[in-house]
């Protein structure tokens, strides 16, 4: 079972910029390369983004550690071939350890829902929704608008629904979020603001 | 960035981004909004809000947490005791493995507008496999002196003693062998 974070990432440093380093992981990943077992750091950082994702994009918590279990044993196993080539002159869209691990996780979760396909289980959309962890008095309304919400990303395109966990879970930039889909900066805008137009218009329709 | 040269759209999405990044810079602050682009379609930003509410970051169990730290640490102990065996000596996967093991191999449904599968040669291919490394050296020269000495003692065996004094010293041995285990001892006409 799935337990929500009770703090987003960087919210202990509030002046630092969301994205600080392009290169932030380098140390770690140096490390990790000169010893497998210092992977760890880098696993213990990054598990519930993965997980997030895998989870969103899975709508199943058994299908979705599966995903994330073999992402993080895949990027262990390869990370000889990781190169960082951010650098400060890269600026935007440089190569990171996150677009590349999230790279690894987007093909494990399409290998995993394909496994799902041939054992069909809940569908996305019947997917449990956790309680925000904020809401201990277990608002009713507060529910509905969450599922509403989630009921609309979990109508849109594949490639929509991706890029919108993308943004809002793993609070990544547009650039890494075209790192991580393949896709430029500005394809990767255009498809978040008409995912947004999209589900402005499910959450319009079911207002009562 | 400016807006010289692009169409509504794009100028809508930059519009929408901005109003995106300082949204979520508000909700590490755990403040409810952001300040916003006055252009910005009122729309967009309500489900922009509402999705910052609503899609929040999960964990998985601890157990799962430590169970897959475990398995890392036991692959990471794998790979170094690998290395330290001989890395020089390591070759290259088969092709086989080589594709298993690749995580980025282009999976051209995972970008797909709307694709939901991945490609069949993938199916089910445990991405976790990696290459065990293969000892050419050792392993030759192990088999080539078990071969020799397998022939050298067959090719002795094969042979019938030259010398009077050499065939006396194998009959003595033998009759030796035939006292300490009478089974082994030769039986002659009249001996049952």
């Amino acid at each position: 079972m799935a337990r929500p974070v009770l703090r987003r990432v960087g919210a202990k440093d509030v002046a630092r910029p969301r994205v600080a380093h392009l290169d932030r992981d380098r140390h770690l990943v140096e490390a990790a390369q000169r010893d497998p077992a210092r992977f760890e750091a880098l696993y213990r950082r990054y598990l519930a983004q993965v997980y997030s994702y895998a989870y969103y994009e899975l709508g199943d918590h058994h299908d979705a550690e599966d995903a994330t279990e073999r992402t993080f044993l895949a990027a262990l196993t390869s990370l000889h071939r990781f190169r960082e080539r951010a650098r400060p002159a890269d600026g935007e869209g440089a190569s990171t350890f996150r677009v590349w691990l999230f790279r690894i996780a987007r093909n494990a979760v399409a290998n995993q829902r394909r496994h799902a396909r041939r054992h069909p289980t809940a569908p996305l959309e019947a997917a449990p929704l956790v309680a925000d962890p904020l809401d201990v008095e277990g608002r009713v309304a507060a529910r509905d608008e969450a599922a509403a919400a989630w009921r609309a990303v979990g109508r849109l395109p594949a490639d929509r629904r991706r890029a919108i966990v993308l943004r809002f879970v793993d609070e990544m930039s547009t650039a890494e979020i075209a790192g991580v889909l393949g896709r430029s900066e500005g394809a990767v805008r255009v498809l978040i603001h008409r995912a947004l137009r999209a589900v402005a218009r499910e959450l319009g329709r079911e207002r009562p | 960035m400016t807006f010289a040269g692009r169409d509504a759209l794009e100028v809508d999405a930059i519009r929408t981004d901005r109003y995106l990044e300082s949204l979520l810079a508000a909700n590490d602050r755990r403040a409810s909004d952001a300040p916003a682009d006055a252009e910005l379609d009122p729309a967009v930003r309500d489900a922009a809000r509402r999705l910052g509410r609503a899609l929040v970051r999960l964990h998985p169990s601890f157990r799962f947490e430590e169970r897959l730290a475990a398995r890392l640490a036991e692959v990471a102990a794998t790979m170094r005791l690998s290395a330290a065996a001989g890395a020089e000596r390591m070759q290259p996967p088969p092709a086989r493995l080589r594709e298993e093991a690749d995580p980025l191999a282009d999976d051209p449904s995972a970008d797909g507008a709307d694709a939901e599968a991945a490609p069949g040669a993938r199916a089910g291919a445990p991405a976790t496999h990696f290459p065990r490394p293969i000892l050419i050296g050792g392993a030759l020269t192990s088999a080539a002196i078990s071969i020799a000495g397998a022939a050298y003692v067959a090719w002795r065996r094969s042979r019938s003693p030259q010398s009077p004094m050499a065939r006396a010293a194998r009959a003595a041995h033998q009759a030796r062998l035939g006292d300490e285990h009478p089974r082994l001892a030769p039986r002659g006409p009249g001996l049952d």
